[in-house]
């Protein structure tokens, strides 16, 4: 009678394991799939961008938040004047935020405001001109010249402002 | 009926996102299969082979000089490059051909990586549009799978043209 109570015992001790074992796996497996399904969402749709950094002022300022949307860059519909989000040349794990100034084709001003002479670039095919909004305090393409449009994440459509108050009056359109 | 079929469809619909969605990611972090065309990579690689890269070794930073990479092209951002890594950034790379008299070098700035294909004379690459960001590169190749009597490994850089680095 002992010996069957034990041959019982280590049945439902095996019985308990499997089916820890089948929950956990189902969990990690649901975790994967909805782990993939937001960060297709983000690859595709859009996210949220925390911004650091004088370069784009007084459009953006440091610690602003700001959402970029990801279509127009996938259809190539980003257009000058428009504000991106793009993979630094000098660091593939930096991101930058700064205004489209020149797309392909187009000829951009190379010099500065106070130069005698004036000099000019054609930006080559595949690459935009890239330019914070903040000339004085920015890094951008006058010093690392044009950046291949392939960097492009997304572009900027709106800035949900960093405050001690999450204001809906906050929220700005059409940067 | 309307609603059950309605609800089979969306039902449908919804597990077509998932499953879209997991192999998308499987093909973004773990690797691709892709087929090459064009002369540049001869005789490594010849046009309509198809060859397997993985993508971890471009996410983890472990692309060595020597590596055969899949990058976008600098000049068209729908298309994509299969060229070897001849530099990383800091290396000091040779930018004259071997038939020139005086050698000219440029080192790779930060951020970027020197690429060229290993049929020289046939080939557009870092010699003539300069080194390349190292975010365009989206995956290192490592293994060929078709033509079928070349299935394996790929083959060191034929040129000797790979900074040696001394780490």
């Amino acid at each position: 009678m002992k010996r069957c109570n034990d041959v019982c015992c280590v049945c439902v001790g095996g019985e308990m394991f499997r089916s820890a074992l089948g929950k956990t796996l189902g969990f990690v497996g649901y975790t994967i799939q909805y782990g993939c399904v937001a960060h297709c969402a983000f690859e595709y749709i859009g996210e949220f961008v925390a911004c650091s950094g004088p370069s784009m002022e007084p459009t953006i300022t440091s610690h602003d938040v700001v959402f970029s949307e990801r279509l127009s860059r996938h259809l190539c519909r980003i257009e000058n004047g428009d504000i991106v989000i793009a993979k630094s040349p000098f660091d593939p794990h930096m991101n930058i935020c700064k205004r489209v100034i020149g797309l392909e084709g187009d000829k951009v001003c190379t010099s500065g405001p106070s130069d005698v002479f004036k000099t000019h670039q054609y930006v080559p095919k595949g690459h935009v001109w890239l330019e914070g909004d903040n000339l004085r305090n920015s890094t951008d393409s006058r010093s690392y010249g044009p950046v291949p449009y392939a960097l492009i994440r997304g572009r900027v459509c709106l800035k949900v402002r960093r405050g001690t108050s999450p204001d809906p009056s906050h929220i700005h359109f059409n940067l």
